[in-house]
Parts: C-alpha cells; sequence; structure tokens
C-alpha cells in the first residue's frame, strides 16, 4: 500500500517539476498556460493521493479549492490577458534554452542537497517527492529572473506558489486547513493585482517586455 | 479596538463614492481610536499582561507586537491626517483619494493584524496582504516611473514573501515530525515551547527562507532592489507608512523566528546570517547615498541603511536587541516624518531631483528646517534620538567583543552622514528656483510632523521608563 502510495506522490511530482520545465524550452505563452493547468491539475491529485491514501479529510477541501482556482480560475484569466498580447512571444530570454536547461538541472541537483536533511527526517511515504518540490521552487525562480515578458514573470510566480503547496503537502500532508485557506485568497488577490499590473504596463509601454522598464537607476 | 477602526475606515471609503471628505475626516478621527488602543496594550504591558484573544490564542499581543502595534498604528494616524482628500489642493483628485483611503487603511490593518497574529501562518498571510495593497497606491499618479516600480515591488515582494512561506512549511514540517500534528502548531508559543526538540538541520534551512523571504519585504541586500523605486514613486503617505512601518512589520516577522531559532539551537547561527545580511545593506545604503541625486531615493537608501543597522544590532546579544528596538521606533518616527516633508517639497518644487531643489529654506522656512532637522536625525546626530540608539549599539557591540565589526559599522555611518549632509546643504541654501511660489502654503500639516520631530528629540535627551521597561520586556521575550 505504502509503495503505491509512495510512488503515485513522486510520480506527480515528477510530472509538475517537467511541467515547470515547459517555460524554459518553449516561446509560446499558450503553452506556458497549459503547462502550468496541468502542473496544477497533477499537483491537485497529488493532494487527493495523500487525502486517501493518509485518511486526511480536511485535504479533500484543500484539494477542491486548489483545482477551482489553480486548475480553472486562474488559467482562464490567463487565456483572456493571452489573447491581448498574443504577439508577443518569449523571443530573447536573458539566458538561452540549452543554457537554461542545463543550469535548471543544477538547480533541481540543488534541490536535491538542500532537503536531504527533510528526506532523512521524515517518516512520510511521500518524503521522496520533496526535493522535487524544491527543485520546482528553484526552477521557478530561475524562471522569473531569466525571462523578459511580464507574463511569463506572472506564470514563473505561480509555478513557485504550486511548488510550495506541493512542498507542503507532501512534507506535512498540508497546513491547518483555515491558513490554507488565506493562503488561497492571497494568492488570488495577489495574481489579480499583478493582472492589473500588466494591463497597466502594455498600456504605458506598449508592450510587456520588462527590458523597458529601465528608468529608475541608483 | 485595534484592528477595527482602519477596517471600518476602508469600509466606509469604499462604500461612499463618489469621494466626499467627511470619509477622511472620520478615517483620520478612526486612526485615533487605534492609537488609543495600542496605548491601552502598552499599559497592559507594563503591568506585566499578555493579552490573548480568540479561540486557541487567536490574537496574542506582547510587548513586541505592542512596539509594533504603536509604530504602526503613529504612521497610520499620520498617514490619515494628511493623506489625499482632506480638503485643500493636495494634488489628488477625489477618485485618487478614495482609493488611498480604501487601500492606505486596508495596508494598515492587515500590518497591525501581522504583528498581534499568535498564529505564525496569519503573520504570514497578513504580511502578503499588505504586499497587494500598498501595491495598489503606488501608481496613484500612473507615470511611467511609478509603473515600474510598482511591477517591479509586487513581482519581488510576492516571490520574496513566498519563500518566507516556504521558509513557515518547512518550519511546520519539523513541528510535525517532532511533535505530531496538533491544531495550534503554527502558534509562536507552540513553536517557541517546543521549539529545544526541533531538528537543528531543518530549522536552518527554514530560518534561511524566512530571512530571505521577510528580508525582501524589509529592505535587506542583496534582495532590496525594489525598494528605492517603490518608495520614491509612491505618494507621501505611502511612502511614509512603507518605509516607516512596513520595514519594522518584515523584520518584526524575522524576529518571530529568530526566536525559535535561538531557541533551537543557539543564537551563534542567527547572529553570523544577520551580520553578514547587515553589514551588505549598510555598505550599499550607504555607498548609494554618495551618488544619489533624487531626495526620496535618498530616503529610501538610508531606510536600507538603518533596516542594515537595526539587523546587526539583532545579532549582539540582549544589549543589541534592545538598542535594535529603540532604534527602530525612532527610525519609524524620524523616516515617516521625512518622506512627509518630501511630499511637501515635491508639491512645491514639482521635481524630485536634488539639484532641482534649491532655497528651501527661503522658499518653506518650516517645512525647510523640519526637513534639515530630520536629515540630521536620520545621520544620528544628537539631540535626537537616532543618536542614543546608535551609542546603545555601538556599546553593545564593544560589550558582546566585536569591535572590528563596529569599526566597520561607524565607517559606513560616516559614508552616510557626510553623503547626506552634503546633499542637504544643496538643498537648503541659495535662491528659489524661478517659478517656484514662496512661502508655507497650508501650515497646520505641519504640527504633527514637529510632534514626530519633538518625540525625537525627547527620546535623545531620555528615556522615559515605561518605554524602557516595553524594551526590557521585548529582549527577555527573544532572548537573545
Amino acid at each position: 500500500m505504502d509503495s503505491v502510495f509512495s510512488q503515485l506522490s513522486v510520480m506527480g511530482s515528477s510530472l509538475a517539476l517537467i511541467f515547470g520545465l515547459i517555460l524554459l524550452w518553449r516561446r509560446g505563452v499558450t503553452a506556458y498556460i497549459s503547462a502550468f493547468t496541468w502542473q496544477s491539475r497533477v499537483i491537485t491529485a497529488v493532494t487527493v493521493v495523500v487525502a486517501y491514501f493518509g485518511h486526511d479529510h480536511e485535504l479533500y477541501w484543500v484539494a477542491g479549492a486548489l483545482f477551482i482556482l489553480k486548475g480553472l480560475v486562474i488559467p482562464r484569466l490567463l487565456r483572456r490577458m493571452e489573447r491581448r498580447f498574443a504577439a508577443e512571444r518569449e523571443l530573447e530570454p536573458y539566458v538561452n534554452t540549452a543554457t537554461s536547461l542545463v543550469i535548471s538541472g543544477l538547480l533541481v541537483l540543488f534541490g536535491y542537497a538542500i532537503t536531504r536533511p527533510l528526506v532523512a527526517l521524515s517518516q512520510l511515504p511521500t518524503r521522496a517527492g520533496m526535493p522535487l518540490a524544491m527543485g520546482l521552487v528553484l526552477v521557478s525562480l530561475f524562471v522569473i529572473v531569466s525571462r523578459k515578458k511580464a507574463l511569463t514573470q506572472v506564470i514563473g510566480f505561480l509555478m513557485l506558489e504550486n511548488g510550495l503547496a506541493l512542498l507542503a503537502v507532501l512534507g506535512t500532508y498540508g497546513i491547518p486547513l483555515i491558513v490554507e485557506l488565506g493562503v488561497f485568497l492571497d494568492v488570488l488577490m495577489g495574481f489579480l493585482v499583478m493582472q492589473i499590473f500588466v494591463y497597466q504596463i502594455h498600456e504605458t509601454f506598449e508592450s510587456i517586455d520588462v527590458e523597458q522598464l529601465n528608468r529608475l537607476r541608483h | 479596538m485595534l484592528l477595527g477602526p482602519p477596517l471600518l475606515a476602508a469600509l466606509l471609503a469604499a462604500a461612499v463614492k463618489p469621494y466626499r471628505r467627511f470619509v477622511g475626516w472620520t478615517n483620520a478621527l478612526l486612526s485615533l481610536v487605534s492609537l488609543g488602543a495600542a496605548v491601552v496594550l502598552w499599559r497592559h504591558i507594563l503591568a506585566g499582561e499578555v493579552l490573548t484573544s480568540g479561540p486557541g490564542e487567536f490574537l496574542r499581543a506582547d510587548a513586541l507586537s505592542t512596539l509594533l502595534a504603536l509604530c504602526v498604528s503613529v504612521v497610520g494616524a499620520l498617514a490619515a491626517w494628511l493623506g489625499p482628500g482632506m480638503g485643500g489642493d493636495d494634488g489628488y483628485d477625489g477618485a485618487q483619494a478614495r482609493r488611498f483611503r480604501i487601500f492606505a487603511n486596508l495596508f494598515t490593518s492587515m500590518m497591525l493584524f501581522a504583528v498581534v497574529s499568535n498564529n505564525v501562518g496569519f503573520m504570514w498571510i497578513a504580511i502578503e496582504a499588505t504586499t497587494i495593497t500598498s501595491a495598489m497606491l503606488i501608481p496613484l499618479h500612473v507615470t511611467k516611473a511609478s509603473v515600474e516600480a510598482s511591477w517591479k515591488y509586487i513581482l519581488i515582494g510576492s516571490v520574496g514573501i513566498a519563500l518566507a512561506f516556504g521558509g513557515t512549511v518547512l518550519g511546520y514540517f519539523d513541528f510535525v515530525n517532532m511533535a505530531g500534528h496538533r491544531e495550534a502548531a503554527l502558534n509562536w508559543t507552540v513553536l517557541m515551547a517546543s521549539a529545544p526538540r526541533l531538528h537543528p538541520q531543518v530549522i536552518q534551512l527554514a530560518f534561511v527562507f524566512i530571512l530571505i523571504g521577510y528580508g525582501t519585504k524589509a529592505g535587506l541586500a542583496p534582495m532590496h532592489t525594489w525598494l528605492p523605486d517603490a518608495h520614491s514613486e509612491a505618494p507621501a503617505p505611502l511612502s511614509a507608512m512603507m518605509s516607516g512601518v512596513l520595514l519594522a512589520v518584515a523584520l518584526y516577522a524575522v524576529i518571530r523566528w529568530e526566536a525559535v531559532v535561538n531557541a533551537a539551537v543557539g543564537t551563534k547561527f542567527t547572529d553570523d546570517l544577520f551580520i553578514a545580511m547587515g553589514l551588505l545593506s549598510l555598505a550599499i545604503g550607504a555607498f548609494s547615498l554618495v551618488v544619489q541625486r533624487n531626495y526620496k531615493r535618498m530616503l529610501a537608501y538610508s531606510s536600507i541603511e538603518h533596516t542594515g543597522l537595526i539587523c546587526v544590532g539583532l545579532a549582539l546579544g540582549p544589549l543589541g536587541m534592545f538598542a535594535a528596538m529603540l532604534h527602530l521606533l525612532n527610525h519609524t518616527l524620524a523616516k515617516s516624518t521625512m518622506f512627509f516633508l518630501a511630499g511637501r517639497v515635491l508639491q512645491r518644487y514639482r521635481t524630485t531631483e536634488i539639484s532641482g531643489v534649491s532655497g528651501l529654506l527661503a522658499a518653506m522656512p518650516w517645512t525647510g528646517g523640519l526637513f534639515a532637522a530630520g536629515v540630521l536625525a536620520v545621520i544620528g546626530l544628537p539631540p535626537f534620538g537616532l543618536f542614543i540608539s546608535e551609542f546603545a549599539l555601538f556599546r553593545a557591540g564593544f560589550a558582546a567583543g566585536r569591535p572590528w565589526l563596529m569599526g566597520l559599522v561607524l565607517a559606513l555611518l560616516a559614508v552616510a552622514f557626510v553623503s547626506m549632509i552634503g546633499h542637504l546643504n544643496r538643498m537648503l541654501y541659495g535662491a528659489p528656483a524661478a517659478g517656484v511660489t514662496v512661502g508655507e502654503g497650508s501650515a497646520w500639516p505641519l504640527v504633527p510632523l514637529g510632534l514626530c520631530m519633538a518625540a525625537l528629540v525627547v527620546l535623545g535627551l531620555t528615556l522615559p521608563a515605561p518605554l524602557r521597561t516595553l524594551l526590557t520586556r521585548i529582549v527577555e521575550i527573544a532572548g537573545s
């Protein structure tokens, strides 16, 4: 029983990480949005698996909220944004694709290195997924600093949140429900404000390329 | 009584559309209720009580919370009284005033909630909410610069705060593995009680995440890059709130976790991190001041410098903690006053360039005078409070046996000192530029600002007994 559980959670985490890597080798925003949507659904599935095998009923609620928010609502809003900025693709990121993939490989290794004490400490069957979740967090950070389009950065941020949600579910079977709901609310509000700003950047600068955001120095 | 008034004011501002002036006045009066509530908390602390309320000690106000609640409510009151929409020509229209009243009050209530929440998860939620609410106010005047500043702020701030969430999760992970699932496991008091049993490596990793995360919000180098942009492009009342208290609230979150980590693995680990980041922030702040051409950015970099100084203080044992907390209070008073004054200067001269402002003393004698006093306070001259707290910090450093560190800090403070005096001279003297009207304009906003300056002078001359007790209690809590 435990081995099925453990394998399912590792498989889910790996899938989530692979969806994160799509941001580094595809150029179109459409692909990014699908990657994010599927990543969120995979994490929902992992949450359901943990809820079932861990006998934790609160987690079903978390999975439901996760699915509605990150699997349905935010992707829909993202697609609406994408239609506005369809012409803007991530053509020349600060770091090219090959280098990005090498760096993200190293970041995942680094994730394994820093989570070693966690995996050693934990008794949960899900513990093997934690390094992958940490890897997703680090790769998302790298996406945010190495990509130029505001929309890509927003998706990178959302994936960072996903990585943390995954880490929480795998490591602790979820933080207390009431805190979790507050976190969801914050994610939604934060995303809405970011969305307002992306529109504002587009209106003021006539593009969502953050490279032009260089007026303020020193 | 503490949290209600700003929420109420935000609701009122949201309900009344279009904006009416009475909303601003109601807001101003409500802000005094909050301030009163913070003072009541203070009296409870002096009587030796720690107030808790709500199910499972949901809210808890100890001495550290009380100091921060005081700081937040003072600056919140200043912003309510001096913010847009109080009548007169303040350069904001009704829609902007309404937006300011809604989000500034939400911002204040979230900061207050963060400092009185016992649950570190809710503390995180509240601090994340401060990012969102304050970011909404930066582009109150939509310009390329303010849009840029707000984007950098929301992105870097959100990413930072997400990492702090990672740290919180790791801390919770450690707790769950040591003590099993418990309903109140994220309560700070519960974490503190079980701290000695936590796994040292895991809680250290958690603290690194926490420090990077909340440190981003606190403006610690090298995650400070959003700060000068956001603080210089935001409208004056918001700059005052962000620079004066938001940095302090973020540091508060770090201190809460520091106490847990210290109880788990001893103080050396956090001390080393604090000294490294504090020194780096001091250095970046001080040297950026040298090349500054913009006076609002000058104040922002000075905030980074002072945050760094507080951080160094946190690493210097109980005496250092005492000095750091006193410095935090002084900095809140000084910097928020300075940003309001800078707002007045900006409104008159219509430029944020230091070279564009000349003859400030001739054009606006009172504003100019207070501005000069503020700069002198910020660089740590007597008779202002910051001199005393910096002096106390140095004494703590020598007592802790770190003379080299203190020498370095002193050198960096001297750099900041010289460059800010230079900038101040350029602004104060000479003839006002052509087209700049001479005379104060509306003078009543100077009264509360003058009071803040007077409070700084009082703190520079004496340390009132109630304050000393409050600070001593804080040192006992942190146990550093």
